[in-house]
């Protein structure tokens, strides 16, 4: 692939698909940035999690050489707090620490060491207060506060129908608790970035982020200073899967610039991003559901506790998924739903790919499976029989569209060669299973208000380029809409350019995540192109002596009934010299639910994504290690734009989810101090740990999205857990009901099944 | 301390403080950032690069280490415009996406088309063991690699 116009460093920022720059290692992400007379930032943070800070004396720090900068609340001239829905995390603790590496004062110095020398300058003496480590702790008699209103952050209720009265009627009723830890994204490059002021007096922030106008507006909030006065570039960077969605380190470096009028460079070390940085919500989830003889769902209730630590910022979002993910898409009359959002000293739980789901389809598709062994019907038909049809209303008081992909999805694991497996070791030891889940994950917001604007503009020199941002953090993005504006063009694809996420120069698109840049972003690119086209199409036709409705637009250019031809970009040159315009916007407004929850900000959505996973594992009943052999993924996400990014993506998420499922395990100490912050103690998969992975795209179109696609992020992640858990239920006869599912866990629970005390054990009704 | 090294065919005479880490000394001396610090434990393989044409984490070893020695890192791979094959099938493959481990990946796996011109699945599976990749779940890593070898040995098997 040609490679674009380089991404130079803090200058404006035009750069096309970008494989050639990261594989010649020409890139340069924002830990490789500097600038002359740059500053390095360092945060000074709690070494305990929970404690009244009775004094704080920088004075020392300050007064060494070569320190330029030591900042603490009394530093900040704005709102001293941050959080996506619930701004309530302070930016600088000011008088009590929530949890272990909370910010407490931040530094600029003339070199990194000196910044981190200058935090053994800092004095600090704290009180300390009993943690609150767990759900359990949290919600036990005399508990610690964690905040003074209580360690309930939210607590929402979903009815429909009579739950109670047909679970106490149903003729068959499993009960269950399923408990899920936490996940650390563990993206390969730190949280990260560079701050100058300009001659303008506008903060540049270079950093790590999802969403570059949403940054900007915490940043100005803190900093007490107009949102103009901002400006966000969040590309390119090292990954993210949710863990850059809440502010990181934004604020942090807007206001040692702002404050040291230097350009300032912070990178968190892996230490720090472990322990400070962000980690999927642990959950606890009791389920009851009630089936019929025929298999017919009947009722549902849910109570639904999540780990969000010290403070909320996503997390009453994320809770609303969990709630909305606990009944999938199946008909379910009855259901009640309690959900709460729990306070703990556990750090900052918050965004994390998948976003609630996986722990809401770990408990409902464990269960799913479970009920239908009891019924001994066949998994697959048990889900296609009480799903959702079209038009049918959902859990959440949805009214259901989309759900063909569902039923095929599912259909299309009918066939799948990892079904009916019949290996059987020859070792005794050794247990083969296969398991089924199936899976939804929602595109966009859901019930709020969601516009995406991008632009294009077209260039006399035969480029187009696009303005949208939507960050690319590594998923692609930048070339799915590069696709889609050539696709509507009927131009090459090389001649696409685009301005990658910078709020100086992009519309607000809004941020990558919640699966919503292809479908937001791209339909904004698409009216933004049919504007283009009718606008210019006015310009050709007047230089083919003729009009718009005589002209038609093929590859590239706008034809004249008699064959005549004018390029789009000769189009738009003439444009330039009559005056007129040769950018264009597009503003798509995402389509919301007729009827919302009151209270939910995240659910129930409009457009899904659906997958079925079909796992394999070999469980070793003496040491309790499981080996996941093979996976089938089959999943619905409309149009696949680009199959070669969709299915690494596909991979990707199924690997991530197979870390969750099996090994991967933030921990707290009893003092709730962080254990394994680092790749050495903190263990992801390694090309050891990956079966062989069959992605399958369902053929499928959303009518609403760009040229049919939905979007790819989130949806593989979602069903990974509750598959192997069937597969390990499969292979030895008991589900473990917990994450992850790691040889500890896995032996427990066969001692379990062996001592009946199991309350996880089939044993039929 | 004066140091001597060659990188990516170029030589360099440096002074260096004897506890500067070699990534650092590539990093930061020589501005070559294309080899990344994804930790600083040598458990993530990002800042993989060729010592003596051997495959190194360059944040486990002092910039003096290298003393007298070839150092090639990913800038060096590619000869001017033309890409390395194993560039070249990552690219074709979709074997990255954030990019951030790539160099590092790139180095390892042409340590292991040095020692092994057609490496088994397996082989691979092993022999990029020791790099971490948070984003493509390997397998399109296992097929880039695969590509290169089976590129150079005019086929693909």
């Amino acid at each position: 692939m040609a490679s674009g116009l380089q991404f130079s460093t803090l200058n404006t920022s035009v750069s096309r698909i970008d494989l050639n720059e990261k594989v010649t290692g020409s890139l340069r992400y924002f830990t490789d940035m500097r600038m002359d007379d740059m500053l390095y930032g360092a945060v000074f943070r709690s070494s305990v999690a929970h404690a009244v800070i009775e004094s704080l004396d920088v004075s020392s720090a300050r007064s060494l050489p070569g320190v330029r900068a030591v900042l603490t609340y009394r530093d900040i001239d704005g709102i001293n707090a941050y959080g996506g829905l619930v701004t309530e995390a302070p930016v600088l603790v000011q008088d009590r620490v929530k949890y272990f590496g909370e910010p407490i004062a931040l530094i600029a110095a003339d070199t990194e060491e000196l910044a981190n020398e200058a935090k053994g300058h800092i004095r600090i003496r704290y009180r300390a207060l009993p943690p609150v480590r767990s759900i359990d702790d949290a919600l036990s008699e005399g508990h610690q506060k964690v905040h003074d209103s209580g360690n309930v952050a939210r607590h929402l209720t979903v009815k429909r129908g009579d739950p109670m009265g047909a679970l106490s009627r149903a003729p068959f009723v499993l009960e269950r608790e399923y408990r899920t830890s936490m996940q650390k994204h563990m993206f390969l490059e730190t949280e990260a970035g560079m701050a100058y002021v300009d001659e303008k007096g506008i903060i540049n922030l270079f950093c790590s982020g999802q969403g570059a106008y949403w940054d900007r507006r915490q940043v100005a909030r803190t900093l007490g200073i107009s949102e103009k006065m901002v400006r966000v570039v969040n590309y390119p960077e090292g990954g993210a899967f949710g863990g850059k969605d809440e502010i990181t380190i934004q604020i942090y470096l807007a206001l040692l610039a702002f404050k040291s009028r230097k350009p300032v460079k912070l990178v968190l070390s892996r230490e720090e991003s472990g322990a400070a940085g962000y980690h999927r919500h642990a959950s606890r989830i009791s389920l009851r559901m009630g089936v019929d003889r025929e298999g017919r769902m009947l009722a549902s209730e849910a109570h639904i506790y999540l780990d969000t630590g010290a403070y909320q910022t996503y997390g009453p979002n994320i809770l609303d998924v969990t709630m909305e993910t606990i009944n999938g898409k199946y008909r379910i009359p009855n259901i009640s739903v309690d959900g709460y959002l729990i306070y703990t000293n556990n750090g900052m739980a918050s965004a994390f790919r998948g976003f609630g789901a996986p722990q809401g389809n770990f408990a409902l598709e464990s269960m799913v499976d479970e009920l239908a062994i009891a019924l001994d019907m066949d998994p697959i038909e048990f889900r296609l029989k009480n799903l959702l049809n079209d038009g049918e209303v959902g859990p959440l008081g949805a009214t259901e569209r989309g759900m063909k992909g569902a039923r095929l999805v599912l259909e299309m694991a009918r066939s799948s060669p990892l079904r009916g497996l019949e290996a059987r070791s020859p070792l005794p030891w050794i247990r083969n299973g296969v398991g089924l889940s199936f899976a939804v994950k929602g595109v966009g917001y859901g019930p709020v208000d969601d516009l995406s604007t991008a632009a294009i503009e077209v260039l006399p020199d035969g480029h187009v380029r696009i303005y949208f941002s939507n960050a690319d953090y590594g998923q692609g993005i930048n070339t799915g809409h590069a696709q889609i504006v050539a696709q509507k063009l009927e131009l090459p694809v090389e001649s696409i350019n685009v301005i990658h996420a910078d709020s100086e120069y992009d519309p607000d698109t809004g941020s990558s995540n919640a699966s919503r840049s292809t479908f937001t972003g791209g339909n904004a690119l698409l009216l933004a192109c049919d504007s283009a086209i009718s606008s210019l199409g006015a310009e050709a036709a007047e230089a083919l002596e003729t009009t718009y409705d005589r002209i038609g637009y093929h590859g590239g250019a706008f034809r004249s009934e008699d064959g005549r031809e004018i390029t789009i970009f000769e189009a738009a040159s003439r444009a330039i010299s009559n005056g007129h315009p040769t950018k264009f916007t597009g503003t798509f407004k995402m389509p919301r639910v007729e009827r919302p929850i009151e209270g939910m900000h995240e659910a129930p959505k409009v457009v899904n994504g659906y997958a079925a996973m079909l796992s394999t594992v070999e469980v070793n009943l003496l040491t309790g290690a499981v080996t996941v052999k093979g996976v089938d993924f089959y999943v619905d996400i409309g149009t696949v734009i680009n199959p070669l990014i969709a299915m690494t993506q596909c991979e990707g998420g199924i690997i991530q989810g197979l870390g969750y499922a099996l090994h991967e395990d933030y921990r707290y100490d009893d003092a709730a101090r962080p254990l394994n912050v680092n790749y050495t103690t903190y263990i992801v998969p390694t090309t050891q740990d990956v079966p062989p992975i069959g992605v399958h795209f369902a053929d499928t179109r959303e009518e609403l999205g760009p040229y049919g696609a939905k979007g790819v992020g989130e949806i593989p992640i979602v069903p990974v857990a509750s598959s192997v858990s069937n597969a390990i239920r499969n292979a030895v006869g008991v589900s473990c009901g917990e994450l992850p599912m790691d040889p500890t866990k896995v032996l427990q629970c066969l001692d379990r099944r062996s001592s009946g005390t199991s309350r996880h054990v089939y044993t039929g009704f | 301390m004066k140091i001597s090294v060659n990188v990516n065919g170029r030589n360099v005479d440096a002074d260096v403080e004897p506890r500067k880490l070699l990534v650092d000394f590539i990093r930061d001396d020589l501005h070559l950032t294309g080899t990344h610090v994804g930790c600083d434990t040598s458990s993530c393989g990002a800042c993989t690069v060729l010592l003596d044409g051997v495959a190194v984490k360059s944040c486990t070893m002092f910039a003096v280490q290298a003393n007298n020695r070839n150092i090639t890192t990913i800038e060096g791979l590619s000869k001017g415009d033309e890409l390395h094959r194993l560039q070249s099938a990552f690219i074709e493959e979709g074997g990255l996406q954030c990019g951030y481990c790539t160099p590092g990946m790139i180095m390892t796996s042409a340590w292991l088309l040095s020692n092994n011109a057609a490496p088994t699945e397996e082989e691979i599976r092993n022999g990029i063991s020791g790099n971490l990749c948070r984003c493509t779940g390997y397998d399109s890593i296992i097929r880039s690699i695969q590509k290169a070898s089976s590129d150079r040995r005019g086929g693909r098997k």
